[in-house]
């Protein structure tokens, strides 16, 4: 890393012109200034995100908030009228109309509250796996990297081990043995086994950084071991450990949904989009509204989760600048010129 | 050296004995092999329930059994290697020789595509950095990340299976049909150029007047039933191989890399007709392997008499154009086998399955259909993989190149006045290329893994579906025998991918503080 740096400051003095008007950008500017002025300039991203938060609202106020055990449900219903479980009176083949605009199943299930509360659950065992992964990700990693030696060696080994179990035995496992709370403990389950790769990640980005002036001098300081990890070394690893959060986000959408398509994931009669595919997927030549939906949403979500994530990586990467163009310099060279 | 291989070997040891026992476990607690029994209403449950317990050793708790099951898999080290039997009686080790060579079958061709096109496209795509053509890659990739495989997998069932089936039945192009795709071909091809707006416009159009060329011909002669290329096809592929890959590998100054790519394209034409005499119907894949091996291994030469200095561009380009035009001439084969496959009773003008690696109605010796009926079966899956598999690969070649291209050496090496191509094939390509080490090694020891969901889909048996139907089933064996490999596989890649990469990269010294 240091001496990744060193080269940038050498490269830097190199090509003064081009610096002169990328840093006129920073000029005065905070570190989250900078950031957010560079993830702004990113457009698929901020798109990604509108999408994201906007989408999020509309699925979860459509389709209402249904949690708790079967004897205590917690109950908000949602402003779409048909649940998951009103059969409607409907006729015909459940082509999308006006009333129904994704349509009806074979069963005249409404199928825009199923979808809905698909992308619902499917969302939340996302936010699940990638919020409990990138805890522990982070804890181990860091642990791991700062404390280095046989901790290190330890740690790294068990995460070696934790790789190899694969993800759809823990589906099987909770699918037979925990009951209602299925997709709690599923997405719970699948994020204690998901923080392997940013556990790494992180690691090696704490190797890094802890050999660093900075924390010697906190070090001489008096700071403690906790202190230096959290406060020092934590906040500059924190573009690495954002970033691979959401990669590890769109990456758990596909996983749940695809252990739900095998049937592993979430169990009936909770519905993901995973599910929705398994079961409507043969009936594509009579009614393929049915399949279209969940997969398109499933890749919309992903999508705009890897853009978030790339614009990320792009404000958080100091060594990332915008592409200088030649527009640039004619400006530079027109604002240097006297007496215009 | 040896002593961290040992290390690394004995600590691979205990990470698979730790993960065997946990999947054990985790397995034998995922379901209840006596469920279905106790819900029976059979008059001798009693002693059908005993006779599970005994043969399944459902009186041993798990975390014992687990040391029984192990001492079967320890045994191999005393000449009984034993991984147990099925719920059905049949050996582990048997049902996983016969999924073996299907998930082989499977995933190689996928894995391969993945790698080799990934690789390149993620190069052009960092050679053009913040190009359209960069652009367009990048969403593209992001798209193919976003892809659930299952929901692909039916889309390609639905729209290259049935519908191209159903275009076979009456082969006429529909003409909206036949300008929007000349007009993407020729988008595409704009995109790989750079330069002015004309020389982009102009190359779409030539692409787009080439294509809507090629569709009118086979629409009219209804090409679709009864193809080929002919050897005059070849040749002309061949020639434009061998000026196209000069101008990749050497630069156009190097006549003689033209002038061995020109003789290797020649030869391969000349054996044309050779070829159908050297591997008949009645031949096997080895004769077709050995004349392939022959033709490399001739244009090799030819790489090597025709130039005395650098062989190393002249060689590449020489093998390459003898290898894609020999190649052109198996597809010409292949695709004269199209018409009497299309009209075998098994087949019934619907080549294009969507099921299972082979067609098991078909009745047939000839080597070429063989092969021509396997090749219909793996196309769709391996398509979805590949379209799955090689999204990372772009994405990693692209930024590992464009981290190297910013270095200092890379400046130096532009500074003495070499070629871009140059800079880039030897200086610079090299050394992006190793960090993919590790993704290469996990994705050829994953071959063996099987792909549980493309599997699934395409109704394949191999190791993935093993594995699927074990879980499914209870049987604990069969998972057991199936996950011992693929997880020993993994750990072996593992510890592959270090020793290469340290022997790739002299700065990283394994097994050193």
């Amino acid at each position: 890393m240091a001496s990744k740096k060193d080269k940038n400051v050498a490269k830097e003095s190199t090509t003064v012109g081009e610096n002169a008007i990328a840093n006129r950008e920073t000029e005065g500017l905070s570190q989250g200034q900078i950031i957010r002025r560079r993830f702004m300039q990113h457009k698929p991203a901020v798109a990604g995100l509108i999408f994201m938060i906007f989408f999020t609202l509309f699925m979860y106020s459509a389709s209402g908030i249904h949690l708790g055990t079967e004897k205590n449900p917690i109950n908000w219903q949602g402003w779409w009228p048909y649940t998951i479980r009103d059969i409607t009176a409907a006729s015909g083949a459940g082509d999308p109309s006006w009333a129904h605009p994704m349509g009806l199943d074979p069963l005249h299930l409404d199928y825009f509250a199923l979808v809905s509360r698909g992308a619902e659950i499917s969302l939340m065992v996302m936010v699940i796996i990638g919020g409990l992964g990138g805890l522990l990700g982070t804890i181990m990693g860091a642990v791991s990297g700062f404390f280095g030696g046989w901790i290190d060696a330890i740690m790294m080994r068990f995460t070696d081990f934790i790789i190899t179990i694969p993800a759809i035995l823990i589906g099987a496992v909770i699918g037979f043995r925990v009951g209602n709370l299925g997709v709690f403990a599923l997405a719970i389950f699948l994020g204690l086994f998901s923080w392997t790769g940013l556990a790494r990640l992180v690691r090696g980005e704490f190797l890094s950084l802890r050999e660093r002036e900075f924390v010697d001098a906190a070090r001489v300081a008096g700071a403690s071991n906790r202190r230096i990890i959290f406060k020092h070394i934590l906040p500059n690893a924190i573009g690495v450990i954002i970033v691979s959060v959401t990669l590890l986000l769109a990456g758990s959408i596909l996983t749940e949904t695809g252990l739900s398509y095998l049937g592993f994931g979430v169990q009936a009669p909770d519905v993901s989009l995973g599910t929705l595919i398994n079961q409507y997927q043969d009936a594509f030549t009579v009614a393929p509204w049915l399949f279209w939906w969940p997969g398109v949403i499933i890749i919309l979500i992903a999508l705009s989760i890897n853009f978030v994530g790339d614009g990320l990586r792009d404000a958080f990467d100091p060594r990332q600048r915008r592409r200088i163009k030649r527009k640039d310099f004619q400006l530079e060279a027109a604002k240097s010129r006297p007496g215009k | 050296m040896l002593a961290y291989i040992a290390r690394r070997v004995a600590i691979a040891v205990m990470i698979l004995f730790g993960s065997t026992f946990i999947t054990y476990n985790l397995e034998a607690y995922a379901g209840d092999p006596l469920l279905g029994l106790a819900e029976s209403t059979a008059p001798n449950k009693e002693k059908l329930i005993a006779q599970l317990t005994a043969q399944l050793q459902l009186d041993v708790p798990p975390p014992a059994r687990y040391f029984l099951w192990l001492k079967g898999v320890l045994g191999g080290f005393i000449g009984h290697f034993d991984l147990g039997v099925t719920r059905q009686s049949r050996s582990v080790l048997d049902e996983i020789a016969s999924a073996v060579p299907t998930t082989v079958r499977l995933l190689t061709t996928s894995t391969v595509l993945a790698i080799v096109l990934g690789i390149t496209l993620g190069v052009i795509s960092a050679i053009r950095q913040y190009s359209r053509l960069d652009y367009t890659m990048t969403f593209t990739v992001f798209l193919l990340f976003s892809l659930p495989i299952f929901w692909v997998a039916v889309l390609l069932k639905q729209f290259l299976a049935i519908s191209f089936n159903d275009y076979l039945q009456d082969p006429k192009i529909n003409y909206l049909a036949m300008l929007v795709i000349a007009a993407i071909v020729g988008v595409v091809l704009a995109g790989f150029v750079s330069g002015s707006r004309k020389r982009v416009l102009i190359t779409w159009a030539s692409g787009f007047a080439v294509t809507s060329g090629i569709l009118i011909y086979i629409d009219q002669t209804r090409w679709a039933l009864n193809p080929s290329l002919g050897i005059f096809v070849i040749g002309v592929c061949g020639v434009g191989l061998a000026y196209g890959l000069t101008y990749v590998f050497a630069g156009m100054h190097n006549r003689r890399a033209l002038y061995a790519g020109l003789t290797s394209a020649a030869l391969a034409v000349i054996m044309y007709y050779p070829f159908r005499a050297l591997v008949p119907a009645s031949a096997g894949f080895p004769q077709l392997l050995a004349v392939c091996l022959v033709m490399l291994a001739v244009a090799y030469f030819v790489g090597f008499f025709f130039t005395k200095i650098d062989k190393g561009p002249v060689i590449r380009v020489s093998i390459l154009v003898a290898f894609l035009t020999s190649m052109l001439t198996v597809v010409d084969r292949l695709m004269q086998t199209w018409h009497s496959y299309m009209t075998d009773p098994a087949v019934d003008g619907r080549p294009v399955q969507t099921v299972g690696p082979m067609n098991t109605l078909l009745q047939t010796t000839d080597f070429w259909m063989i092969t021509l009926d396997s090749l219909v079966h793996v196309a769709l899956p391996t398509i979805a993989l590949t379209l799955v598999g090689f999204s990372g690969y772009v994405r990693y070649a692209r930024g590992s190149l464009l981290e190297v291209l910013n270095m200092d050496y890379i400046r130096t090496a532009r500074a003495k006045g070499l070629a871009e191509r140059e800079v880039i094939l030897r200086h610079a390509l090299r050394n992006a290329m190793i960090p993919l080490t590790t993704l290469v090694a996990f994705d050829i020891a994953g071959i063996l893994g099987g792909a549980i969901i493309t599997e699934s889909v395409f109704g394949w048996h191999g190791m993935g579906s093993l594995f699927n139907v074990a879980i499914q089933t209870q049987d604990l064996k069969l998972l057991m025998g199936t996950f011992a490999i693929t997880s020993f596989l993994a750990v072996m890649a593992t510890l592959a991918a270090d020793i290469i990469y340290s022997a790739l990269d002299p700065r990283i010294r394994i097994g050193k503080k």
